[in-house]
């Protein structure tokens, strides 16, 4: 277990179909460079994400899960991200219980064209995750 | 003698480029019986020989071609390709009569598979008109990869009636007893989507484009840079040497009354920067310098573009070019006026681009009457109504889609052709004509 | 469980081959459990390649269909298109987006782009070998649109709707219709004033059944999707009664004592409380600035058809498609941007253009006579600090334009253009031929050494390094100066936070793909035409807006669409109906059914919107959403997890 010496994390995305993912095609449109270990599901919306699914990836042997919210864009509602962050929250507790580092699940509010805003913090939890996880 | 086939439509369309297309399209989905008629091979016009596209740089050919696929098979468009509008006559009643004529083809059309066995069998080669001559074709030949159809035909002008393509042919589909077959159609409405010609720049011959290899057009470097491009490099014609200190002369037939041509072209700056870009992006060591009047960036994430560019290091150089001189070993020598010290100033580069401008194409005016077609001080089509209609031509029933009207970039023509198309559907709809 | 997959890897002509070794991906996925053959194509979207695939589907009798290329925001439609002309359930096709997501972000790491696609590929080959046929659904359309905007864009298309015999809802925010374009004197490049052509838009709205208009109108809010929307409008009363004589209109006007700064005239001049923006306004209707308004009772003495008791209304429409063509705002400038607001004799290019329209025998400001003008180009637009980075496209012209008319009415003007390059593009290049012939003096100087307008001794002078003289730094002393100020997103807008329309960097209303749907938005249904999505000129405009009324068109042309919404699907054995996803659904599509004698949560299909918020509340994990199932899902995890 553990990253080695000088390699990336392995961080798998959960994006959205209308908000974070048309982002994260803009930022490679844009070229902006990112760790090719990083991996997107898009799914419709970020509140229908199941702690399983995050457990999932965490057991299959990714470093980390990164929700690219849809935030206050949702084109399904206003309760979005009150209900994405409880998702957070109830897995956040989970993981503790099962001594994995919560710092491991990240969310961000990602909007439809925050391609710079994805890449940077994306790099930014790539090299937390190093970090906390270096073996 | 054989007879004229007579077919009725709700809309001719005349030409199948972006603008054709994209307005076909339109009407076909409403319901509405469409002939696409293209005087060329395929469909697709310049559109689907460009590399990418600015400001996004996505393929043109990912942007064409899916529509051109889907224009194929709508069961309310029938397509001609190779074949010619003679004529359009008004009729009263909301109607017209157009005379067409398809050329043959020498192809079965319905049996070639596209295999391409006859391309390699034919001992003919001639200039390869969709690669602007920079490389070669045979006289039996496919226009290209991603043509529509992807079907061969017979260049008769340049066969020798060999019969070396006949042998190769699998399906015997390869015919030499096709004749040109004439059409009189009735439709309700036309849309005039003819698109632009090029300026050729042998018209100025300060440029040296008619003697010196590594002077090339715009288009040739977009065929250069394209997937269906003729090599897998970007190379400068005398020697096939990669170059690495390239220069784009903006304007070149564009606002520039010695020629005739006082207006501006709109695209030129937008796609050389393009060019420059992907240049960069493919030649790393090389140097692109654009030489220019005014940057246009005007569209929606075009100064962003020109930002990008600058950023990537592609150099701007405001002057314009008086002069372009080939030296002994195939590099030019740009003569131009240098605006930010105001002097006369020489640079040496091994490949220039002539970035060409937008002129008009005069098709409409050999099918409708003389002096039914109305045309703009520049050339282009009349608009009629500007703000109100502006797909309306001097003609009723008769729509302009796309450059016809006027130079404009791929998303522009876009518009236009779905402007055109609402116009000619609304026409159509009011018509009671039966026919 | 699909035993015969077909997956295609595409070249995309170089976008992905150059970066990603497409033939490496097509080994690698080749050996994967159920797929039947694995090919790689230049071009996976062109007509011979489509062509390809349905043989192939058809001959090997494949069961479903993965192609690797680009966004699936492009062609995802696309292939499924294909796989369902082959005969298959266009479910069992999934698309693997290696481009935008692999190609192109790692365009800097050939074989760890290489590694992702071939992880890419893998998960969407283990969500088709799961994937469940689905049916669309048919879904019963209001044949109607909502025009939002009644500017030239949205008259045009509203008219262009009802022509097509659709019912149209019109609706305005002010109380007056025409938009930017009735502020315009004359056009260039026809003799057509703004007001005619608005004039001609107007009659042409008025006189059509199919469209009902609303001025002071706006949209408050918004539910349901696609051919299916009802939108709240609020409508603000103009205290006036409408069919009335202007006489006492003008009576009414010249007795009211208030005096406020008039929008219309960009604050240059002063209008009353009650008031129309100019004779013969459409509607032929005054209205009361009731913010404004001290209730003196003035105009009620001499107009009859003052009313006060009018009060706000609020009604849903119900339309299949809503356009929104809400314009533009001019870019005011800040306090003390080349003097605006602190130098007394610097206006902004709208300002200047009323100032001419009003004026009749000189041009005067602040009652000088006025000879020599400045114009300060790139106002508000191409900022290198600020955040407006775009071009706003139409000012260069619009400026030149207004020069030369406004040397046709007044003697004696002196014209001095500090511009940052001119761009006069396309045929406009007349005008700037014609400027330069008249006389009129053209600077220019790049976004590092920008004009500076300054005020001595009673004189504006304004300062610029004329990049064309090789920078030699001109003084020119003038009577006013125009900041010839851009185009920038309409301020007052929450129409984007009512109907979730995402903006683009430069926070204009943001199309789907400026090629292949210019004129569609995020949100199926809602289309986008005129200045809201970037800078336009009219007939830019006008083109954009026929574009999108021919889309807005599609979605109510027929009574019926067909739809393809994912659904929540719960298992009712596992269900214990405790209401936990009921509360989470957002649109009100859980209500508890009995399945056999058991009482379990049920799913409304044609109202659950497949947001799958109900997922995750539920504690018996219950509840599914087609194509997203735990199955399908984890499966893709694994695949993008294994080594």
């Amino acid at each position: 277990m553990g990253i080695p010496e000088g390699k990336a994390a392995k961080i798998l995305v959960f994006s959205t179909e209308k908000i974070s993912d048309p982002a994260i095609d803009m930022a490679g449109l844009l070229k902006l460079h990112y760790s090719s270990k990083v991996y997107t599901i898009a799914v419709p919306c970020s509140s229908m994400i199941k702690t399983r699914w995050i457990l999932r990836a965490f057991e299959q042997g990714f470093d980390g899960v990164f929700i690219a919210a849809d935030g206050s864009d949702c084109p399904y509602g206003e309760s979005c991200t009150e209900k994405t962050g409880a998702i957070v929250a109830q897995t956040h507790a989970i993981m503790k219980e099962n001594n994995i580092e919560p710092m491991r699940l990240k969310m961000a509010a990602i909007c439809s064209v925050c391609s710079e805003s994805f890449v940077k913090q994306i790099k930014s939890f790539n090299n937390n995750l190093v970090e906390k996880l270096k073996s | 003698m054989p007879s004229i086939q007579k077919l009725n439509f709700d809309a001719v369309v005349v030409g199948g480029g972006i603008a054709g297309v994209e307005s076909a399209l339109n009407i076909a989905n409403s319901g509405y019986k469409v002939l696409l008629v293209e005087k060329d091979l395929t469909i697709g016009g310049k559109m689907i020989l460009l590399s990418k596209v600015f400001p996004t740089l996505d393929c043109a050919a990912c942007i064409t071609t899916p529509k051109i696929s889907e224009v194929a098979r709508h069961p309310n468009v029938t397509i001609f390709t190779q074949t010619e509008v003679k004529a359009i006559h008004k009729q009263d009643n909301h109607y017209f009569k157009a005379e067409i004529v398809k050329h043959a083809r020498f192809i079965d059309e319905s049996n070639c598979t596209g295999c391409q066995l006859c391309e390699e069998a034919c001992p003919v080669v001639v200039p390869d008109q969709y690669q602007y001559g920079m490389v070669g074709r045979k006289a039996a030949y496919i226009p290209f990869n991603i043509a529509s159809p992807r079907i061969a035909a017979i260049d008769i002008e340049n066969c020798i009636l060999c019969g070396a393509c006949e042998k190769a042919c699998p399906t015997q589909c390869i015919d030499f007893m096709q004749h040109d077959e004439e059409y009189q159609i009735i439709t309700r409405s036309v849309v005039v989507a003819t698109g632009f010609n090029l300026f050729d720049p042998v018209k100025i011959p300060r440029f040296s484009s008619e003697t010196a290899q590594n002077v090339i057009t715009s288009m040739q470097m977009e065929r250069l840079l394209a997937p269906t491009r003729p090599y897998n490099h970007v190379i400068r014609p005398s020697d096939g040497r990669i170059p690495d200190k390239i220069a784009y002369v903006l304007c070149t037939g564009s606002r520039d009354l010695s020629v005739g041509n006082p207006i501006c072209s709109q695209i030129c700056c937008m796609y050389s920067i393009k060019q420059a870009q992907l240049l960069m992006g493919s030649l790393p060591m090389a140097d692109v310098t654009i030489y220019y009047i005014n940057i246009r960036s005007f569209g929606k994430g075009f100064e962003e573009f020109y930002e990008q560019a600058k950023g990537m290091g592609v150099n701007f150089v405001k002057g314009k070019v008086g002069k372009i001189t080939e030296k002994s070993n195939g590099n030019l020598t740009l003569r131009y006026e240098d605006i930010k010290t105001g002097k006369l100033k020489e640079a040496d580069h091994d490949l220039v681009i002539l970035s060409v401008g937008v002129l008009s194409n005069d098709d409409p005016q050999q099918f409708f009457a003389e002096n039914e077609w109305k045309k703009d001080k520049f050339n282009f089509a009349l608009q009629k109504d500007l703000f109100f209609k502006p797909s309306l031509s001097n003609i009723e029933g008769v729509f302009l889609a796309g450059t016809t009207s006027g130079p404009m970039d791929i998303p522009d023509t876009i518009l236009s052709a779905g402007a055109a198309s609402m116009e000619t559907i609304r026409y159509i709809k009011q018509s009671t004509v039966e026919i | 469980m699909k035993k015969k997959v077909g997956v295609y890897i595409c070249h995309c002509g170089g976008n992905i081959s150059d970066y990603v070794d497409v033939e490496k991906v097509r080994e690698a996925v080749g050996l994967e459990e159920g797929v039947f053959l694995a090919k790689t194509t230049i071009f996976a979207c062109a007509d011979s390649n489509q062509k390809e695939m349905v043989q192939d589907i058809v001959d090997n009798e494949l069961d479903a269909v993965v192609v690797a290329s680009c966004s699936p925001k492009l062609h995802e439609p696309t292939f499924r298109a294909v796989t369902e002309r082959a005969g298959l359930n266009k479910s069992h096709y999934v698309h693997a987006n290696i481009r935008e997501q692999v190609s192109w972000p790692h365009s800097d790491n050939k074989l760890g782009a290489t590694e992702k696609a071939i992880h890419i590929v893998r998960s969407a080959i283990a969500k088709v070998i799961l994937s469940e046929p689905s049916e669309p659904l048919e879904i019963k359309t209001h044949q109607a649109v909502l025009v939002i905007g009644a500017g030239v864009a949205g008259m045009k298309a509203a008219s262009s709707l009802a022509k097509m015999g659709t019912q149209v809802y019109l609706i305005e925010r002010e109380h007056f219709i025409g938009g930017r374009i009735s502020h315009w004197d004359v056009l260039c490049t026809t003799d057509e004033t703004g007001k005619e052509l608005v004039t001609r838009l107007y009659n042409d709205i008025s006189s059509d059944k199919n469209i009902t208009l609303f001025t002071g109108a706006e949209l408050i809010g918004s539910s349901g999707s696609m051919g299916n929307f009802t939108a709240s409008i609020k409508i603000k009363p103009r205290y006036v009664k409408s069919a009335c004589n202007e006489n006492s209109f003008e009576k009414a006007i010249s007795a009211c004592p208030v005096e406020v700064p008039d929008e219309f005239n960009f604050n240059i001049t002063k209008r009353k409380a009650i008031y129309h923006n100019f004779p013969s306004e459409y509607p032929h209707a005054a209205v009361i600035d009731i913010e404004h308004c001290t209730r003196c009772g003035e105009c009620e003495k001499v107009c009859p058809q003052i009313d006060f008791n009018q009060h706000e209304e609020t009604i849903d429409l119900k339309v299949g498609s809503i356009l929104i063509a809400t314009g533009f705002d001019p870019y005011t400038p800040h306090e003390g941007e080349y003097g605006y607001q602190v130098i007394d004799n610097v206006i902004t290019l709208p300002q200047f253009k009323r100032l001419v329209a009003n004026s009749d025998e000189n041009l005067l400001w602040k009652g000088k006579t006025i000879n020599n003008i400045a114009y300060i180009y790139c106002v508000g637009s191409r900022q290198v600090e600020g955040e407006n980075k775009y071009c706003s496209r139409y000012c260069c012209t619009t400026t030149i334009y207004s020069a030369i008319r406004a040397n046709k009415k007044f003697e004696n003007l002196n014209h001095f253009h500090f511009t940052r390059g001119v761009r006069t593009y396309g045929k406009q290049e007349e005008l700037y031929h014609q400027a330069s012939k008249e006389g009129q003096v053209f600077f220019q100087s790049f976004e590092d050494d920008l004009p500076v307008v300054e005020k001595h001794n009673n004189k504006t002078i304004v300062k610029i390094n004329d990049i064309l003289t090789h920078k030699m730094p001109i003084e020119t002393e003038v009577d006013l100066v125009v900041l010839v100020t851009g185009m920038v997103p309409r301020a007052e807008n929450n129409i984007s936070d009512i109907l979730k329309i995402p903006k683009g960097r430069d926070k204009f209303f943001n199309e789907i793909h400026m090629k292949l749907r210019p004129v569609e938005t995020v949100i199926d249904g809602i289309t986008i035409a005129g200045a809201c999505q970037g800078p336009k000129n009219v007939v830019e405009s006008i083109n954009s807006s026929l574009s999108a009324a021919i889309k807005s068109y599609s979605f109510v042309r027929e009574e019926t669409l067909s739809v393809n919404t994912l659904t929540a699907v719960v298992d009712a054995s596992l269900c214990k109906i405790c209401d936990a996803c009921a509360k989470a659904c957002p649109f009100d599509a859980i209500h508890p059914v009995n399945i056999g004698n058991k009482e379990v949560a049920g799913i409304t299909e044609s109202v659950c919107k497949g947001c799958g918020m109900c997922l995750p509340v539920c504690p018996e994990n219950a509840i599914q959403l087609t194509s997203f199932t735990d199955n399908e899902v984890e499966q893709m995890i694994d695949m993008l997890a294994r080594d």
